[in-house]
């Protein structure tokens, strides 16, 4: 869904905005639902390895929260999600998508199980009409926590020794687990870069003092505040989708058939058919078998960036695009995610990009083999282990 | 093992087709019903007095030999009622099949005219009945598939049908079929009562004004059987008995003073229902008659998708009819009107424009102060005399309620309009009986008492009833479908809502 920003008003600054600017050197302000947000605060090199070496702050706030209570919620959250709710315990978060009746993905997003019948979703997009219209007819209450609540996306090896060293013990937090440190702080095991890393969410009016209390306890941990662009790269290694990129959330949509169900994303461990009615279940039992394209993580020949590639398959049709791609300085590959339609998906042994490049005023194409990859690029046990490593 | 292949809820005229239909193709069927007498809207009534509808011209005679009645039967062999349009001077006009008069007898000029634009409104009803007959066109089924090119060959007819009217006549039926009733009847008739009548036609029971897009649709739509109206002999509740005499000859159980409280489901598919009373019906296919948000209601909405409960709760229904019946003194004649009309369809709608300003007040949930009225003279089983009338309008969602103040305003409007046209009239009424939509509501879970349970306006029409998505009768869940007036084609004690219905549930459930 897009979202009307009044040009008059310009950028306007988030919570963290003051911080933010402190240290914004490269002045790469970019609009993020109408907040100022950081590209690159300083460089994106620096920025990356901070994010896989050490620790990286980077605001989420712009992102789209809202909170779900009332005795209703959990039936009303299982007919707007895909998967089953019931098995995202107490002091738990999941991962979830939401589909029209069509069976196509409107959005995906983090659900916060933060206490019986009371939850936080966190998206990308816009949600709050859709969900008065799923909960019609339910006992809940939708409140928009958008621009009341703040979060910071602490990511990194050293994140947990940075929290440690602001007074915050989480070294019982397993990944997906939640914990509510004080009334104005929860700190979840979550995060966007498949790192080891915490998001902690606080009252807007307390994001300051929140910001500062970390960056002390990061003071001895290489902790560096980034922008999206060294996300970017690490979401991409770790797989991750990002909404209007990597799929087109339907309700944005203006043409037809640009919607995916979760199956043709690689999201079927999302879809539970078992759980009862959801919206585009039956959609999606008649689509669960025949794909019109999959979404594909591939190595992609040579060392440059194929975003935006068209794909050929063997006998120069062009069957796909390429939707993310970088070189991924950690699993040291040139990595991308892409869509390919069927049937070329399933017999894609011989795909090539054909990537563009500009060197110096002269535009040339190269042929990039492209090579199937099961798993995510780059996913180190340090995400996982609990209690995390210091360092 | 179910208990029924089918169960049925709501034994008004549609739900009794369904199952009749469904019974007479060897189906097991349980029809229930919340009141002790079946017939739902059509024939419902109070303390005896005359029934909500009191004329037929819509009854489908494809719905009646589907369902085993003789079309000739001697209930519905009712003398044909005419049309009188009252006039406040005294010279009424008289509608007839071969043309109009005064009501001493000469020819009215217009005659000519009306007979000509009713004639060319008729042949569209018959074009547009096909429709009618059929579940909406657009169905997702394969070209070469038995169903599919049914629906292909009767699209193939409609087309064919338009072709042979001739260029200028297709021409003309586009260019009037989506159009307002008041543009379409003053480009061939004078503005007087001759166009009022005209216009009345394309009103009834819906929130609309002449000048309303889509009206000019409304009156073919009552046209769409010949437009020739009748009485049921013994009223209208002798209809509804004759359908539950089909449903029982056809095999149906017919459960009366039974309210259904949910829908049950397995799996995705229906399995039943729970009555009030705690007991449990099982069935594979339930059709329910109720308008969809109240069936929605009996499963809740978590078992349909988002996007149709967000259509199913903006379904427009509000009706704006209400029934004033008035009992007169005796069987005498009503003043100022020859013997011969006495048992006609008497109309007050003295010209287009009255009829728009009548429908401006209910824009504002005002009744209106100069309505338009439908009347027809009965005599109920007990032998008392009623002027049965259709007042128009009264919405539904009066401002400040209909108390019993406003009732009574609304009987005095009533008997003083026709007062105008049958001066006296007052003195023969010796008691009212107002039934408004919201107590039609009340009684037959009709939303906002509307007669079709969902406005017959343009955007819910067709493919777009009730709602875009469930055109095809079935809704959510394997085995639920809707057979009522919210579906098409609409209601109007027609019957085909409910044939099409249980048609489309045969072929889901072979």
């Amino acid at each position: 869904m897009s979202i009307f920003t009044d040009p008059k008003l310009g950028l306007i600054p988030g919570p963290f905005h003051n911080k933010l600017a402190e240290q914004n050197r490269a002045r790469s302000w970019y609009d993020w639902v109408g907040y100022a947000a950081p590209g690159v605060l300083d460089s994106i090199e620096f920025e990356y390895f901070a994010l896989r070496n050490q620790a990286s702050l980077f605001d989420i706030s712009p992102m789209h929260k809202y909170r779900l209570t009332g005795p209703d919620t959990t039936a009303m959250l299982n007919r707007l999600v895909t998967r089953d709710v019931r098995k995202i315990g107490l002091g738990r978060v999941g991962y979830a998508i939401w589909c029209d009746e069509e069976g196509m993905v409107i959005d995906d997003g983090t659900l916060f199980h933060l206490d019986e019948n009371d939850w936080r979703l966190c998206c990308q997009e816009q949600m709050l009409t859709w969900l008065l219209d799923a909960a019609w007819g339910f006992d809940v209450s939708i409140v928009d926590e958008t621009h009341s609540v703040a979060c910071l996306s602490l990511q990194g090896p050293t994140s947990y020794a940075v929290l440690e060293a602001a007074g915050l013990d989480v070294s019982k937090l397993k990944p997906f687990d939640l914990i509510r440190i004080d009334p104005d702080l929860m700190i979840s095991r979550t995060g966007f870069t498949g790192d080891l890393g915490y998001e902690l969410w606080s009252d807007w009016d307390k994001a300051e003092a929140l910001w500062d209390r970390i960056w002390k306890g990061g003071t001895h941990q290489g902790l560096r505040a980034i922008g999206y662009e060294a996300v970017n790269m690490a979401r991409i290694e770790a797989g991750f989708l990002t909404a209007g990129v990597d799929f087109q959330p339907v309700h944005a949509t203006e043409r037809l058939h640009r919607g995916q169900t979760p199956f043709e994303l690689g999201l079927d461990r999302l879809v539970d058919f078992d759980k009862g009615h959801f919206n585009g279940r039956r959609a999606l039992l008649s689509k669960q078998d025949t794909p019109r394209s999959l979404l594909m993580r591939f190595d992609v020949e040579g060392f440059k960036p194929s975003e935006g590639s068209l794909i050929y398959n063997q006998r120069k049709k062009e069957v796909g695009h390429i939707t993310s791609g970088i070189w991924s300085p950690t699993a040291k590959r040139n990595i991308a995610l892409a869509h390919v339609r069927m049937p070329d998906a399933i017999r894609s042994s011989s795909l090539k990009a054909e990537i563009y490049t500009l060197q110096e005023g002269k535009w040339g194409t190269r042929m990039a083999r492209l090579t199937p990859v099961a798993k995510a690029f780059f996913a180190p046990p340090r995400a996982r282990a609990t209690p995390p490593a210091r360092t | 093992m179910s208990q029924f292949d089918a169960i049925v809820i709501g034994g008004g005229v549609n739900g009794l087709v369904a199952g009749t239909l469904l019974s007479r193709r060897g189906k097991n069927v349980c029809i229930i019903e919340k009141s002790n007498r079946f017939g739902g809207m059509a024939s419902y009534s109070v303390d005896g007095g005359p029934s909500l509808a009191h004329s037929l011209y819509n009854l489908s005679p494809r719905v009646l030999s589907d369902i085993g009645i003789d079309p000739q039967h001697p209930v519905l062999s009712g003398k044909p009622v005419s049309t009188v349009s009252l006039s406040e001077d005294g010279r009424h006009i008289v509608f007839k099949n071969e043309g109009i008069f005064w009501s001493e007898g000469t020819k009215h000029p217009e005659s000519d005219a009306w007979t000509d634009l009713t004639q060319q409104l008729i042949t569209y009803g018959g074009l547009l009945r096909q429709l009618a007959e059929a579940p909406p066109p657009g169905g997702q089924k394969a070209i070469l598939s038995r169903g599919g090119l049914n629906e292909f060959l009767r699209l193939a007819k409609l087309g064919f049908g338009l072709k042979k009217l001739g260029k200028s006549e297709m021409r003309r039926f586009l260019q009037v079929v989506l159009s307002n009733v008041h543009d379409i009847v003053l480009d061939d008739l004078p503005e007087g009562p001759v166009a009022g009548m005209l216009a009345a036609d394309a009103i009834w029971g819906s929130a609309t004004g002449p000048r309303s897009p889509g009206t000019v649709f409304n009156l073919i739509y009552r046209l769409g059987h010949g437009g020739h109206i009748t009485q049921p002999v013994g009223g209208m509740s002798a209809l509804t008995d004759l359908l539950v005499e089909a449903a029982q000859k056809a095999g149906c159980v017919l459960m009366p003073e039974t309210e259904v409280f949910r829908i049950l489901l397995d799996d995705d598919a229906v399995s039943g229902v729970v009555t009030t009373d705690g007991r449990t019906l099982t069935a594979p296919t339930v059709l329910s008659n109720l308008a969809p948000k109240l069936t929605s209601r009996m499963t809740g909405p978590s078992v349909f998708d988002i996007e149709t409960m967000r259509r199913v709760r903006n379904i427009r229904a509000r009706g704006t009819a209400a029934k004033v019946n008035l009992r007169l003194k005796d069987g005498s004649l009503l003043p100022g009107l020859p013997d011969e009309l006495a048992r006609e369809r008497l109309i007050y709608a003295p010209s287009v424009e009255h009829v728009e300003a009548a429908f401006n007040p209910a824009k504002y949930r005002q009744m209106s102060k100069a309505p338009v009225i439908e009347a027809l003279k009965m005599q109920t089983a007990d032998g008392a005399s009623w002027l049965s009338t259709i007042v128009q309008y009264a919405p539904t969602d009066l401002e400040g309620g209909w108390t019993d103040t406003a009732k009574d305003q609304l009987a005095q409007i009533a008997v003083s309009t026709l007062n105008l046209a049958l001066p006296g009239l007052k003195d023969h009424v010796t008691n009212t009986q107002i039934i408004t939509p919201d107590q039609i509501e009340n009684a037959t879970g009709a939303p906002g008492g509307h007669w079709h349970h969902a406005e017959m306006s343009l955007d819910q029409l067709l493919t777009l009833r009730p709602a875009n998505g469930m055109c095809r009768y079935s809704m959510g869940p394997k085995g639920l479908f809707q057979c009522g007036a919210a579906t098409h084609p609409g209601g109007d004690v027609m019957g085909l809502a409910g044939r099409n219905a249980a048609l489309a549930a045969m072929e889901a459930t072979p």
